[in-house]
């Protein structure tokens, strides 16, 4: 009982519940979406990416930092991995250095927002102007299109008939050991204690700088498989490929729930925010709108959660205090008051 | 006028701008762009021609013009990356109502900066009186107003991406002019903006408050300064900016489109970090944003021209020089270097006067 009700309160039942209600909204207008399974289905497919992004800025947000650098990062490995492959080179090695470049890129921006106490926000979106030139001199105006059959693929593999594919599955699993290993680990909950409070962590031992910048490393990891998975899902890779994904991934964790202030939120609400995400311009199609409300709508709802989150954690601020205050001086007249009754 | 405004001692005044915080990085600043000019007349001679200086500086006009008002919510504490949408939402605006709606031009243009402004005020609404974080509704701001810029560019007959053109000849010689045959008009514009927001940010009582209420939001809120106000005002600024902008702009191509504002972003937070601005709140000067973002176009330019470097690569010396400026001046205020560079300081004096 007391599990339901936790799971019931928790900050990204709110995005779960929107999710669903999306879906059915969607549903009563178009009964076409809901008919066939595939349609909400192929918007899971079509999520892992962003789930992996957002997963990834979720790290950098837990420890009260950003990384705006994530869509070049991930456009980078993504082109460099295409090449390789596109020129028959061996596929593990593609991905072993793409999945190094993640790394060595996480590594810089960890050691200039944790070492060098950059702010993350100007440090990082300097590495994304680089990162981002890198791409122009791998990609310039070509493009990337000859990659395997095999690899492309590989994203669109699904078992026993099922409307969802195995790399959906293999992310969501991935996304629940690290929500495991992030609220049930010693290590894990590092990130969360940093992020709410650096100076209380260092005070009871926790190494904040090597937690700030294994966070950061782990956000470059995760963008590089996210990169991986996007030349095989996409099939193709421009110079243009992982523009602006940086402002998906934060607006998919806000709407799942996490707090750009740090220590607040899960992994499991930036894998929702980041279907939502992925789903507006489908569910929009099916709703009979343009692509053109596309961007429009992801920032209503962007605005409206936000503000209202706020709203609603401000109040309950005031009246925890109001609570505090009664409490207080019911503890000095309690002894009397309760007498009297 | 002198209420507003503080009493300017000449003498004091010129002490006070030798010391002061941001004086020697705009110093610093100024080397930078003298070494441009240097490093890059030397070698391509083409770039040293003001004709084609200018035409490079009101290409990268959003840059110019938003960076220095940009600056102004930064000092609060907050950012603001919704102004390059607010920039082509000012153009649909624009070109919506003057094809659609048969306003005059200059009544449209009006429209676009009002709505533009309104645009600012929204999101300084949400930030200041909903106490959500800037970087949040500004990015949202960015997704919602690029995506009405979109909406309502449907409202013309023309395709989203062929823009709507066409318009007066009177409107396009905004862009078009120049004053005594050399400074473009849009150049004129922003040093008229830029003199306004010095005046306004580091010579009136306005300014003050902006600054205090980026040190300490609660400290201004107790010595009676409206501190949300305040803060809401700054993105009102930011978004009348991104309006002129708009306007100059959709004159100066002659065409109204919703990407107009591009990708410069990144290249506006770059001005003001790099003029000295702290993205923490509490420091900066609009003149060394004018400075960094003088030197930001000029690296654009030079690049190109000079060295053949293609445009799109240009993304990694900015990027460089933002990460470089950022890791020195960390570098520069550790305790171990300042102590160091302390012991240094004679010999650097007696280097300089030689």
């Amino acid at each position: 009982m007391n599990a339901v009700k936790k799971v019931l309160k928790a900050r990204e039942m709110t995005a779960l519940l929107f999710l669903a209600a999306l879906f059915v909204v969607v549903g009563i207008i178009n009964p076409a979406f809901l008919a066939d399974s595939k349609n909400v289905a192929n918007c899971f497919n079509d999520s892992v990416v962003y789930i992996l992004i957002a997963v990834a800025m979720a790290f950098a947000i837990f420890i009260g930092e950003i990384d705006v650098s994530v869509g070049s990062n991930l456009g980078l490995v993504a082109a460099v991995v295409g090449t390789m492959l596109q020129d028959g080179k061996n596929w593990f090695l593609a991905f072993f250095i793409g999945i190094l470049m993640g790394t060595v890129v996480g590594l810089i921006n960890g050691w200039g927002v944790a070492v060098m106490k950059i702010p993350s926000l100007i440090f990082t979106l300097g590495t994304n102007g680089i990162l981002r030139g890198l791409m122009y001199l791998q990609v310039g105006t070509k493009q990337v299109t000859d990659l395997p059959i095999g690899f492309k693929g590989a994203s669109s593999y699904a078992l026993f008939g099922l409307p969802l594919t195995v790399c959906f599955f293999c992310v969501l699993l991935a996304a629940a050991a690290i929500h495991g290993v992030l609220t049930r680990t010693k290590r894990g909950r590092y990130f969360i204690a940093v992020g709410d409070n650096a100076g209380g962590a260092e005070l009871v031992g926790i190494p904040a700088i090597r937690t700030k910048v294994l966070a950061y490393v782990i956000c470059g990891v995760l963008c590089a498989v996210a990169g991986i998975l996007f030349a095989s899902r996409a099939g193709q890779v421009t110079s243009q490929s992982g523009n602006g994904y940086e402002m998906k991934a934060v607006a998919a964790c806000v709407l799942g729930g996490i707090s750009l202030s740090g220590g607040v939120g899960s992994v499991v609400g930036a894998g929702i925010g980041a279907v939502i995400m992925a789903s507006i311009s489908a569910l929009l199609v099916f709703m009979g709108f343009s692509s053109n409300f596309d961007s429009a709508i992801t920032g209503v709802i962007l605005i409206t959660i936000v503000v209202v989150d706020a709203l609603v954690q401000r109040r309950a601020a005031v009246r925890n205090r109001h609570a505090r205050l009664a409490a207080r001086t019911t503890a000095r007249t309690g002894g009397k008051e309760a007498a009297e009754q | 006028m002198s209420g507003i405004f503080p009493k300017l001692d000449s003498q004091n005044g010129l002490r006070r701008l030798w010391g002061g915080p941001n004086f020697r990085w705009n110093l610093f600043l100024l080397a930078l762009l003298l070494a441009e000019c240097v490093v890059f007349g030397a070698a391509n001679a083409k770039f040293l021609s003001l004709n084609r200086v200018f035409i490079a500086a009101v290409g990268d006009l959003p840059i110019w013009f938003i960076s220095i008002f940009v600056t102004f919510v930064m000092i609060t504490g907050g950012i603001d990356i919704q102004s390059c949408a607010i920039v082509g939402f000012t153009s649909i605006v624009i070109g919506v109502g003057w094809q659609a709606f048969g306003m005059n031009i200059w009544t449209a243009a009006a429209l676009g900066v009002v709505v533009a402004t309104l645009c600012g005020a929204l999101s300084g609404f949400f930030v200041a009186y909903c106490g959500v974080q800037a970087m949040v509704v500004t990015l949202g701001g960015s997704f919602l107003y690029g995506g009405l810029a979109l909406l309502v560019s449907t409202l013309s007959g023309t395709a989203a991406y062929n823009g709507i053109s066409g318009f007066p000849d009177g409107f396009k010689a905004l862009a078009k002019t120049t004053l005594f045959g050399v400074v473009p008009l849009p150049i004129v514009i922003f040093l008229l903006l830029l003199l306004c927001a010095y005046l306004l940010l580091h010579r009136s009582k306005y300014g003050r408050k902006v600054f205090l209420v980026g040190v300490n939001p609660q400290a201004a809120e107790y010595s009676g300064v409206n501190a949300r106000a305040v803060v809401m005002s700054t993105y009102v600024l930011s978004g009348l900016a991104a309006g002129i902008t708009g306007v100059v702009m959709t004159s100066q191509l002659g065409i109204a489109k919703s990407d107009l504002g591009g990708n410069f972003t990144m290249m506006i937070i770059t001005a003001c970090v790099l003029g000295g601005t702290l993205s923490t709140g509490g420091k900066g000067s609009v003149i060394g944003t004018a400075l960094a973002a003088v030197a930001i176009t000029l690296l654009r330019f030079g690049m190109p021209l000079c060295f053949g470097i293609n445009k799109q690569y240009l993304d990694i010396p900015i990027g460089v020089l933002l990460v470089v400026v950022v890791v020195g001046r960390a570098v520069a205020g550790n305790p171990a270097v300042a102590a160091w560079l302390g012991r240094l300081r004679p010999k650097k004096k007696s280097k300089a006067g030689a």
